[in-house]
């Protein structure tokens, strides 16, 4: 079953003419999600803690944080399958469940997605479809678009974990909504498989839609995002584009310094506001140039024995926002 | 809430369950019917109208109901059912009329079909026979208390997610507990939810002292409020829980 290299169908309606959105219709045309102070305890476990961002239309933003972090229950609050203790999730200003059909309105593909084992994908999909009431010629389109046409009327029973993922995904398309929110996609999936959905992400950004992709491996998501919520034990870390919150190529600068007394030069950079980080005779001193760091070390009166640039990496900037706890 | 009445329908009518079910209720149902029809000798005409109760339409399509709501957290299919239609209070108001109406019509399906093949049985032997207008009594009645059984098994699937549990339990309190009670105590068990008051609606002659039967007008009400405790019972869990 191989993927497919088609463009994602164009809804249209009930006479197969091409759909027409009402701006009416549009979530919003600000935030397209917006997390405000949401909190969701679970007994004694504090799962979110105060947690506020906002996914942005025509953007993909990527959901990040160790497992455990809370970005399953965070998405589930969203989606009003949890229900929060504190704060709001909302499409636009409106809660998931006060959404007017909100399947045309918010695609989601969870982790744990399920189907009944005998019922076939279409029959699944014609379900979905009845409920969002959406046109039925959409079963076939979204079918074709993840490339289970072939399949289709196979029980999901027999499906591989990664048809599985495909025909969750295809109910999450099937009425072309304004926002995508996808929990640990690529989970099951070979690697054709996740280069799909790589470009069907950049995709629907590009067609105006807001997407929302949680993930636990930076690696993974690191070529489709734009921007990057960061979370760790409930809380949020950092928010913005992942060049800003995490550092891009030739971004966030760092230096390698090897001095005769590094307790000097630690006290004398963490002064200025430098973060160093001692590595066994050598210490790293993120957001510094060499130039910098020899600046400092010369007004110190340390004599600097080594000085050489590093570059520092997606992932250990990651590491190093989560705590280390990946 | 017709789309969501009619997604909970195409549900129900694209798995093996349902069908291997209806083909069980009619299998039975016949089975009964043709035995007793062929060997009973000098039947009276209000055996004869208690021979064409025997639709076994309400103990399947109860079972179905329970199958159908149980199941979902059994598949785990709950969460894409309550992402679709996230008012759940709505969802289980649907799921619940789709198996009341999936009730009705396969106990159209039985009844009409025992009906049909009983008396001619019936006639074929010289034996007494049901009018029209019994019969069409009797077939209304059939028709109320399966979708009234459709409706019930939902709520008692929401109340117990465990489908297996659900299901013995039923059984259980339906071929055990609650006979056992109206044979202990029938002015309390004639109130019972799959027994009692079932048949009191349609007046079967189950007890053995006819004054603690319900009559059918009471036994309406009293099936009704089962439904409607069972629904507000169900659906205030449903709304109650996180789905994780």
């Amino acid at each position: 079953m191989g993927w497919p290299a088609t463009s994602p169908p164009q809804p249209t309606d009930a006479r197969g003419r091409p759909a027409v959105t009402r701006a009416s219709d549009s979530i919003g045309a600000v935030a397209a999600v917006e997390i405000r102070d949401l909190g969701k305890r679970f007994g004694s476990v504090e799962a979110v803690k105060s947690l506020s961002f906002d996914v942005e239309a025509g953007r993909v933003t990527g959901f990040l944080g160790p497992n455990g972090a809370g970005k399953s229950t965070t998405l589930r609050a969203l989606l009003g399958l949890v229900r929060p203790t504190a704060g709001t999730a909302t499409f636009g200003g409106r809660s998931y469940e006060d959404l007017d059909r909100p399947s045309s309105r918010v695609g989601a593909v969870l982790e744990d997605t399920a189907f009944h084992p005998g019922r076939t994908a279409r029959n699944h999909l014609r379900v979905l479809a009845t409920t969002g009431e959406h046109p039925p010629g959409r079963v076939d389109e979204v079918l074709d678009a993840v490339g289970l046409t072939e399949a289709a009327d196979r029980r999901v029973k027999g499906y591989s974990m990664g048809m599985r993922q495909r025909l969750a995904i295809a109910g999450a398309l099937l009425g072309d909504p304004e926002v995508l929110i996808l929990d640990e996609p690529t989970n099951g999936l070979d690697p054709p498989g996740i280069t799909w959905m790589r470009e069907l992400l950049r995709r629907q950004a590009a067609a105006g839609r807001a997407v929302l992709i949680s993930s636990h491996l930076l690696a993974e998501v690191a070529q489709s995002v734009d921007d990057v919520v960061v979370i760790a034990g409930g809380e949020l870390r950092g928010q913005g584009t992942l060049e800003h919150v995490l550092g891009g190529a030739g971004a966030a600068p760092a230096t390698e310094v090897h001095a005769k007394d590094p307790h000097s030069l630690t006290r004398a950079l963490e002064q200025r506001g430098y973060s160093v980080r001692s590595e066994g005779d050598r210490l790293l001193v993120l957001g510094a140039t060499t130039e910098e760091v020899g600046t400092i070390a010369a007004e110190e009166q340390v004599t600097v024995l080594g000085l050489a640039p590093q570059g520092r990496s997606l992932e250990a900037a990651f590491f190093e926002l989560t705590g280390g706890d990946t | 809430m017709s789309a969501l009445l009619r997604a909970e329908l195409l549900k129900l009518r694209t798995t093996r369950t349902f069908f291997a079910l209806t083909g069980s209720a009619v299998a039975l149902s016949l089975l009964v019917v043709v035995l007793t029809a062929t060997l009973i000798d000098g039947i009276t005409e209000r055996e004869a109208r208690e021979l064409f109760l025997s639709d076994f339409t309400g103990l399947f399509i109860l079972l179905l109901g329970v199958i159908g709501m149980a199941g979902e957290w059994r598949h785990r299919t709950i969460t894409s059912t309550v992402l679709a239609a996230p008012v759940r209070t709505r969802l289980m108001a649907a799921k619940a009329l789709s198996y009341a109406v999936a009730g009705a019509v396969i106990s159209f399906i039985v009844t009409v079909t025992i009906m049909a093949v009983g008396t001619l049985i019936l006639s074929a032997r010289d034996e007494t026979t049901v009018g029209a207008g019994d019969l069409a009594d009797v077939l209304w009645r059939n028709l109320v208390l399966a979708a009234f059984l459709g409706a019930f098994g939902v709520c008692i699937g929401a109340l117990v997610r465990n489908q297996i549990v659900a299901i013995v339990g039923l059984l259980v309190f339906s071929f055990a507990l609650e006979p056992a009670l109206i044979a202990v105590a029938s002015q309390v068990g004639q109130f019972g939810p799959t027994v009692g008051a079932p048949n009191g609606f349609v007046e079967l002659n189950a007890f053995a002292d006819d004054e603690k039967q319900l009559a059918p007008a009471v036994a309406l009400m009293v099936m009704v409020g089962w439904v409607a405790l069972g629904f507000g019972a169900g659906a205030a869990l449903l709304r109650r829980r996180d789905l994780v």
